[in-house]
């Protein structure tokens, strides 16, 4: 308002002499400096009155050191007790959590995103109708609402461990969770140690870095000479043979974990437990809808043209989506969507509602337990900006790679 | 001549933003100390907006109430704000039009009858979440806390609270399906355990498990949720109080599937809890507990209270009570502002502490022979309990 | 999905020459009128194959989706009439509806419904009008609080209550819609008077709930705490969003980094994190009931997204805008009042509209973390009563409903705003 900076008036004091008759109140210079003189002493009135106002004798984070003395479930790769372990390393134990969460839900919720958006402008009635109804539920009810609802019907839906669902003795389904099966290092012919798994990771990412480089190859040639190279399929054929030639190569350093039942709980394999499938499912569900809105909106932002010229120039449906229209779209979602995976990472803190340990419910937990609201609060609200940070980076840089190939 | 009008309306606004930023200043500086007056220049005007920002809400008011004196505080609210659990059968919950009731709510209208002669000018706020309930306490929201809440010494020591007669003895146990087989915590090795978080329980849990030297793999949210997640297979062991899983299986159509574990891992002595530093507060809420076993000791009920107050039988009754004996030979007890008959009126709006138990759990939690009976029950209703099982609740004297 | 509309929209397609059977008519149909006047049973087949028969992937398409929303009507039928216990809702509605509000006070909350919806009558009646959809919805949802009242011990006086409302609502319109359209002087006066009353009727039904009587702030409860929580803290973002986004835009370094920050910071972490602030934290700092804490808070974390939202619309505006509010000799303020706020306002209000609507939904989020029981949370106290503990669909999905219900009608009315208003259009 009026502390809004006059837009340099043409008039203000150019033609004037620097000091000639313009009294000092009247300086543009002087008077900036007044009110943000001002501004400045209320804000430090203000900072100094909260300051004043919290108790802060007792601030540190000395009691993240203190051991933890309570256990959280729904861990894995890690298997950090509680007892022995300190406040910081469970807490860390929930941001690891709550990076999973985050990380699937973005991924899926993306998916349903560009499926159900696709949908709504799909010119099949039932399919456009599905999609719309999909959209219009799923936006307009309560996420933390969502989450419990697919919790409370997993947990009533799915049979339990006593009667668990068998498909084929390769995943099974209960209350307990998803059993599926994972692959683990192995020693293969040569017995080796788990570490020797590292090298066929390395030699895949060698490899897919090369078949990269092919695919830009190729694609620039088909763009130079009109020719079609098959870029992709290249790509994905070099990487394939190369993964296969060097995992045989290698001695099979990978083997294929499979899930089994005893007693009442599952063993090896890899378990979705229904906290985080809940949580993952309720978020993707409700980000889901609103990424479907906006890849709708995005879509139909673009020129008819666009589209019309496809079916000209004889393109199929899915090649005059996938080439044509969604390419361009995505120019125009994507810091749109950014917000949303943005709000995905401040969303998953709703595991507080469904049992599921994430950073949020690890750090009430530590508060609880020892106090410092504070500290705890500060370490939360840090440790969201960090993901909320990471996410951005992520996003600016596929941004800059979509917006720059010009058109 | 344009220019030095706009010009001049800009300054109007300056000054007008500089004062109204003066006066904030003034205002916040006022609200935050009174001695170190850093607007010595304010106005008259000004001045006045300082004392009317500082005479009805003293900060001190405002952010936690004052410390030490909740019966004042308490009475000149005329309600007694009492945060409770409102999602636990039998000891808090609500009925369909929204009232809380339960066991620790009879306590909340005993204080209430009791100190402000209304047992429904009682505040019942909620204090289900066990991670936030002594914040609220010591934050003022609440004057006590009557909430299935353990009394440990790193609470007594660190937190903001203190507690009075416990109410209710329970400790730590294990619930099971009867036909998963486990019948101590020796068998759950690796077992699915869903545990309340922000209690003691969860503490006790993984000590006991470090202990007996055996791992498992837990499941933790607010008790409402863990129970429910085991009653649906998600655990093979629901852990909480005793009384806490008893009041969750009872409540059910299939309760017979499920059993308590005899094997009990702790004391869970259930007591109000109030703010540190207020012994005049603790005495009236620890003397209504008193007095609500005594009565139950010597035999006056909801019922009989007002005849017995009318015409009491013996001195005793006569003291508890608050009434004469005879000539007036008996000495009236009572506070300061709370006056002798605090316990009679307590009795008539409640019933004494059998009454309590009866009438709110009744046998879903048997009371014979466990902690909660009478030390010295009333000869017609002694019963024959096992070797060292037997009744701990032992009003202390009255006189 | 995968095809084209074969044929472009019958308008603009040339007018062929009128065939012989209609040509011995005066009038001269275009050609979609000429097409709407075979048989019915033609036209639905040519539909039929048009949108769900085009071509064999969308005859599979057509299948797939019929398949999901039979098992979806399916289910949902069984579940609604066969499998779910209602009665976890109708033995609770007070409970879900106004928890511990008295029941002597319950008039207050009459009041203010009736209030409110005379007041959305109105304004449908002075911007727009009720369309058949928007009757048919009122309708349903009249149907369904109806149901719910019929149920279970029947509540007559809270039915004719909330007719009473539903009439009030129509009153309003009827009052309205028959006011000329024309631009007057009477126009004007309407719509002052009923956007006035717009604009403070948050103040004015927390006047009807909490003046004189016995209730207090502590008694707002269950749906009734939603209802109040959401306005007061979309209402309050707005009053804190404006200065904080003319802040962030502003020249001064000082002003605009301390305005950054707080947008930033208070984007930076989850509602729940600040609801945590509300009741860890807060008390050291302005304290009060937990309540007013609640209603800050929301106000405050809304509040950073309104700038955001209303700085994106400043940046929107040409800067011809600010330049020739400047060449006509208005000062800052007065262009920043008359020029640039109405306008920013303007284009900011779809955005705004979601933001209210995310607010309506996040409400549920206070039970989670303060003492404060809301519908979701007085949904988690009648699941805790002995005979509805296996009831947590039911209760949950009833939830979901009433949020939906009241979430859709907020868009619906905001779309009908920025139709009336022009808004969106360039």
């Amino acid at each position: 308002m009026s502390t809004q900076a006059p837009a340099s008036p043409p008039s203000a004091g150019g033609g004037l002499p620097p000091d000639g008759g313009v009294p000092l109140i009247y300086r543009r210079g002087f008077r900036r400096l007044v009110q943000q003189g001002i501004y400045v002493a209320v804000t430090a009135l203000v900072a100094w009155y909260v300051y004043d106002s919290l108790n802060l004798r007792e601030f540190g984070f000395g009691f993240l050191d203190d051991p933890a003395a309570f256990k959280v479930g729904n861990q894995w790769l890690t298997d950090v007790d509680g007892v022995t372990s300190s406040r910081i390393e469970m807490y860390l134990v929930g941001v690891w959590s709550t990076l999973r969460v985050v990380f699937v839900a973005i991924l899926l919720s993306t998916l349903v995103g560009v499926i159900v958006g696709v949908s709504r402008l799909s010119s099949n009635w039932l399919v456009a109708r599905l999609a719309m109804l999909y959209v219009e539920i799923f936006r307009n009810t309560p996420l933390l609402v969502q989450v419990v609802l697919v919790y409370a019907i997993f947990l009533v839906g799915a049979p339990i461990i006593q009667e668990v669902l068998n498909i084929g003795d390769f995943a099974f389904v209960s209350n307990r969770g998803v059993a599926i099966p994972w692959p683990v290092p192995d020693g293969g012919w040569w017995g080796a140690p788990d570490w020797f798994v590292g090298v066929w990771v390395a030699l895949l990412i060698a490899f897919g870095a090369f078949a990269m480089s092919v695919r830009a190859k190729r694609q620039d040639r088909e763009r130079e000479t009109g020719q079609p190279q098959f870029a992709n399929r290249w790509a994905f054929g070099i990487f394939a043979v190369a993964a296969l030639v060097t995992f045989v190569a290698l001695g099979l350093p990978v083997s294929i974990d499979r899930p089994f039942v005893e007693g009442t709980r599952y063993l090896e394999g890899m378990v979705i437990r229904p906290e985080f499938a809940a949580l993952t499912i309720g978020l993707t569900l409700y980000t889901g809808a609103f990424n479907a809105e906006i890849v709708r909106g995005s879509i139909q932002a673009l020129p008819r043209g666009q589209s019309e010229a496809a079916n000209a120039i004889g393109l199929s449906g899915y090649q005059r989506l996938t080439l044509v229209i969604l390419p361009q779209a995505l120019r125009q979602m994507i810091p749109s969507i950014t917000n949303q995976y943005l709000n995905v990472n401040k969303n998953s803190s709703l595991a507080y509602a469904v049992l599921y340990d994430d950073l949020f419910r690890v750090a009430g937990i530590i508060q609880n337990k020892a106090g410092h609201a504070l500290e705890m609060f500060f370490v939360i609200i840090v440790t969201y900006m960090l993901i909320s940070l990471v996410i951005s980076i992520v996003m600016n840089f596929i941004n800059s790679r979509v917006t720059r190939v010009g058109v | 001549m344009r220019l030095p009008s706009l010009k001049g309306r800009r300054l109007v606004s300056a000054l007008l933003f500089a004062g109204a930023a003066l006066v904030a200043g003034a205002v916040i500086g006022a609200c935050t100390s009174d001695e170190e007056d850093q607007q010595a220049q304010a106005t008259d005007q000004q001045q006045q907006v300082m004392q009317q920002q500082d005479q009805p809400q003293p900060r001190a008011q405002a952010s936690g109430e004052p410390r030490g004196d909740t019966i004042q505080l308490v009475m000149d609210r005329g309600t007694l704000k009492c945060g409770v659990k409102q999602t636990q059968p039998l000891f808090g919950f609500r009925d369909d039009q929204g009232n809380v009731t339960g066991f620790d709510i009879e306590f909340c209208k005993a204080i209430a009858a009791a100190v402000l002669k209304d047992a429904d000018a009682v505040e019942y706020v909620d204090a289900s979440d066990a991670s936030t309930r002594f914040e609220l306490l010591a934050d003022g929201q609440i004057d006590i806390l009557i909430r299935t809440t353990t009394i440990t010494s790193s609470r007594d020591m660190e937190l903001d609270v203190d507690f009075a007669q416990t109410t209710f003895y329970t400790g730590q146990g294990f619930a099971v399906r009867k036909d998963s087989g486990i019948n101590s915590t020796s068998d759950m090795a690796n077992a699915a355990i869903c545990v309340q978080t922000g209690t003691t329980t969860e503490q006790n849990v993984a000590d006991h498990f470090t202990d007996i030297g055996l791992d498992y793999e837990p499941t933790g949210g607010l008790s409402q949720d863990v129970a429910a997640a085991f009653f649906e297979g998600r655990c093979d062991v629901l852990t909480a109080d005793a009384s806490d899983l008893a009041s969750r299986i009872v409540v059910r159509d299939d309760a017979d599937d499920y059993k308590i574990l005899p094997q009990i891992i702790s004391k869970e002595p259930l007591a109000p809890g109030v703010r540190d530093y207020d012994s005049d507060w603790k005495d009236v809420v620890n003397w209504v507990v008193h007095g609500l076993l005594r009565a139950e000791e010597i035999g006056i009920t909801q019922a009989n209270v007002a005849a017995m107050a009318a015409n009491p039988p013996n001195t005793e009754v006569a003291r508890l009570l608050g009434v004469p004996f005879g000539d007036g030979e008996v000495a009236a007890l009572g506070f300061d502002v709370v006056d002798a008959q605090f316990i009679q009126r307590a009795i008539a709006a409640v019933g004494n502490y059998g009454e309590i138990y009866d009438r709110e759990i009744g046998n879903a939690i048997p009371r014979d022979c466990t902690l909660n009976a009478l030390a010295r029950p009333l000869p017609a209703e002694a019963v024959d309990c096992g070797p060292g099982e037997g009744g701990i609740m032992y009003a202390l004297p009255y006189r | 999905m995968s095809e084209l509309p074969p044929i472009p929209p019958p308008e603009q397609r040339p007018l062929p020459p009128v065939p012989g059977a209609a040509g011995q008519r005066r009038i001269v149909l275009p050609p979609h009128r000429q097409r709407a006047r075979r048989p019915r049973s033609v036209r639905a087949r040519e539909w039929v194959r048009k949108n769900l028969f085009n071509s064999p992937g969308g005859t599979l398409l057509t299948i797939v989706a019929g398949a999901i929303m039979a098992a979806i009507v399916f289910g949902l039928i069984v579940f609604v009439f066969f499998s779910a216990n209602w009665e976890v809702i109708t033995h609770n509605r007070w409970l879900l509806f106004a928890g511990g509000f008295p029941h002597e006070e319950a008039w207050r909350l009459w009041v203010s419904i009736a209030v409110v919806f005379a007041l959305i009558g109105a304004a449908y009646g002075t911007w727009s009008s009720f369309g058949r959809r928007d009757h048919l919805f009122v309708l349903l949802v009249g149907g369904f609080v109806i149901f719910l009242m019929a149920h279970g011990g029947a509540a007559i006086w809270s039915t004719i209550y909330f007719l009473i409302a539903i009439g009030c609502m129509y009153l309003g319109y009827a009052l309205t819609i028959w006011m000329p359209r024309e631009t007057s002087t009477l126009r004007t006066v309407q719509q002052r008077i009923v956007g006035g009353l717009l604009a403070i009727s948050l103040p004015i039904v927390l006047v009807i709930l909490l003046v004189g009587g016995e209730v207090g702030p502590r008694h707002l409860d269950g749906f009734v705490l939603n209802l109040i929580l959401a306005p007061v803290g979309i209402v309050g973002g707005i009053v804190i969003g404006i200065p904080l986004a003319l802040g962030r835009a502003s020249r001064l370094r000082t002003i605009s980094l301390t305005c950054t920050a707080y947008i930033e910071i208070v984007r930076g972490a989850p509602l729940l994190g600040w609801l945590f602030v509300a009741l860890f934290i807060l008390d050291d700092i302005i304290g009060g009931d937990l309540i007013i804490r609640a209603m800050v808070v929301m106000a405050v974390f809304t509040g950073a997204y309104m700038a955001e939202y209303i700085r994106g619309a400043l940046q929107a505006l040409p800067r011809g805008q600010y330049e020739a509010a400047q060449a006509v000799g208005l000062n800052q303020t007065q262009s920043t009042r008359l020029i640039i706020m109405p306008q920013a306002l303007r284009i900011s209000i779809p955005p705004m509209v979601g933001q209210a609507i995310s607010i309506w939904k996040d409400t549920t989020l206070v039970t989670v973390i303060l003492p404060l029981r809301e519908l979701k949370g007085n949904a988690d106290s009648a699941i805790a009563q002995f005979e509805f503990t296996p009831d947590r669909i039911e209760a949950y999905v009833f939830v979901a409903v009433i949020f939906w219900i009241v979430a859709f009608a907020m868009s619906r009315i905001s779309q009908r705003v920025e139709r009336a208003q022009g808004i969106g259009e360039r």
